[in-house]
This record gives structure tokens, sequence and C-alpha cells, in this order.
């Protein structure tokens, strides 16, 4: 990591920087840090895979029978005119 | 205020995501699908009060949430507010990143990355404690920001950030964990 820069900053946010919630001004500077410091470049892309391997994992298939299960209630619901409970 | 009619349209494209949010909750395809039916139940009986033009998709994940908490805290009897033990910062980079040379630290990484299966990630996130598994699910998963997840599941901003650190940081070391069952770490590398 260079020596001119602040290699500890950027690493505390580097969440943060994925997350697209530091301000502008502020990406802006990390953006150049990690231009000059291949070690935080590394670490950055590391994590960015890693978020894409999380999110790939996560997502699930819906069943379609759950569609037309969520349609349906929807339609009872709308055709029910009894006062409903809970 | 929204118009009931238009709820099908407007509301039923966000029903994939919300399934797979349903799934990481409940942890079986039969309360997901309940979940997911009953979400979609509360929100169009409250839809007359959603304003029109906010945010639907976290609106809905609010009442996904909150659903989710009241009816399966309730069985649980576990507290609502678990802790995570302490946990080093970027535990899984600074893991893989302790080879001798930069190139046999980048092929650890590559390999991990590569090896680890969906049922590993899928129990990463399991594993969490409900208080840390909300915030990383909404923002790993959904791509909500700091502020909206703040709004679904009614805790300060800094309070999501910190849970959002620590939970994580607790699903790094589990990663690490699974990694090392899979033989993806090296010989010579340090073990959980």
């Amino acid at each position: 990591m260079s020596q001119d820069c602040d290699c500890g900053d950027a690493q505390d946010q580097i969440y943060q920087y994925l997350d697209a919630e530091l301000d502008e001004a502020t990406a802006t500077s990390v953006r150049s840090h990690l231009d000059d410091c291949s070690g935080c470049f590394d670490s950055f892309d590391f994590h960015r895979r890693l978020k894409t391997v999380i999110k790939a994992h996560l997502s699930e298939e819906m069943p379609d029978s759950l569609s037309e299960k969520v349609r349906a209630l929807i339609h009872e619901e709308t055709s029910d005119v009894r006062p409903t409970s809970g | 205020m929204a118009d009931q009619a238009n709820f099908e349209r407007d509301a039923l494209q966000y029903s994939r995501q919300l399934y797979s949010a349903a799934m990481r909750m409940a942890r079986n395809p039969a309360d997901a699908e309940d979940l997911v039916q009953e979400t979609y139940l509360k929100a169009y009986r409250a839809y007359d009060s959603f304003e029109e033009g906010t945010n639907l998709k976290a609106w809905l994940y609010r009442i996904l949430t909150n659903t989710y908490i009241n009816k399966y805290r309730k069985d649980s009897r576990r507290p609502t507010e678990t802790d995570l033990g302490d946990v080093e910062d970027l535990y899984l980079y600074r893991r893989l990143g302790s080879q001798d040379t930069a190139e046999a630290s980048r092929t650890t990484e590559d390999r991990v990355l590569d090896g680890l299966v969906e049922s590993d990630v899928k129990a990463a996130v399991e594993d969490l404690p409900e208080n840390f598994r909300m915030p990383v699910l909404l923002a790993d998963l959904e791509g909500f920001s700091y502020k909206e997840i703040a709004e679904i599941l009614d805790i300060p901003i800094g309070t999501v950030m910190s849970r959002l650190h620590r939970g994580r940081k607790a699903m790094q070391k589990r990663l690490w964990e699974f990694a090392s069952q899979r033989g993806l770490l090296p010989d010579d590398a340090e073990k959980p």
C-alpha cells in the first residue's frame, strides 16, 4: 500500500463505498486512492466480488403457483363483502 | 392515496424478490409462501393508506419484516436482540490475504469466491441472529440504502450501519469455516 495516502480510511470505507453510501466528494477521493494503491484496490475488488457472489447465492426461485395464490387471495378479498377480521 | 384497483399491477412485480427474502427469514418454503401471501394480503388491505409515489418496494418489505417478526418471534422465545461475538474487521480477506506472495493470496481468493456454494452462503446468512440477519439481507440481497433499511426496520441509521458491519463480519467468519471444510484453503493457511 502506498505511503502518501490513508489506507486505513479507505479500508474503513469499503462497504460504504460498495453500498454507494458515500457522498460524492468522499467517493471521489476513495476512487483516486484506489488508482494509486494496488493493495487497497485488491481489497476493494475482493469485497465487490464477495458481495456479488453473496447476492447471487441468496436468490431463490419462486414457485410459479405462488403468484397465482396471491392473485386469488386478493380477488377473494375484493369480492368479500363481509367485514374482515385479522 | 393509492387505489386498490392498481394494487396487482403495482405490487405483484416484487413477489419474486419478497419470496427470496422470506425464504432467508423463515428458512423453509412452506413458511416463506405463507409469509409472502400474508404480506400481500395485509398490504392490499392497507393500500388505501399507501401514499402513491412513495417507496412501494420498501413499504412491502416493511410489512414482510413485521409479519415475520410477529409471527415467528412469539414461537421461538428467542431474545429479540442477540449480540455477536467480536470478529476482526474484513475477516475473510485478511485471512485469505495472509499468503506469502500477493499472487498466492489472489489465487486463494479466487478459489474461495468460486468454490463457495449456494448452501454455504445461505447458511452463513441464516445463522446470523435475527437483528443482524435482517439488515444484511436487505442490503446484500435487495440492495436497499441504509436510509431505506432504517425505515423498513424502524431503527436509527447508525444502528443499521453498526449491525450491517458486524453482521457481515460474522458472516465472513462462517464463510471462512465453510471454505476450510471444502478444502478451498491452502495447506499452510491459518484454519478456523
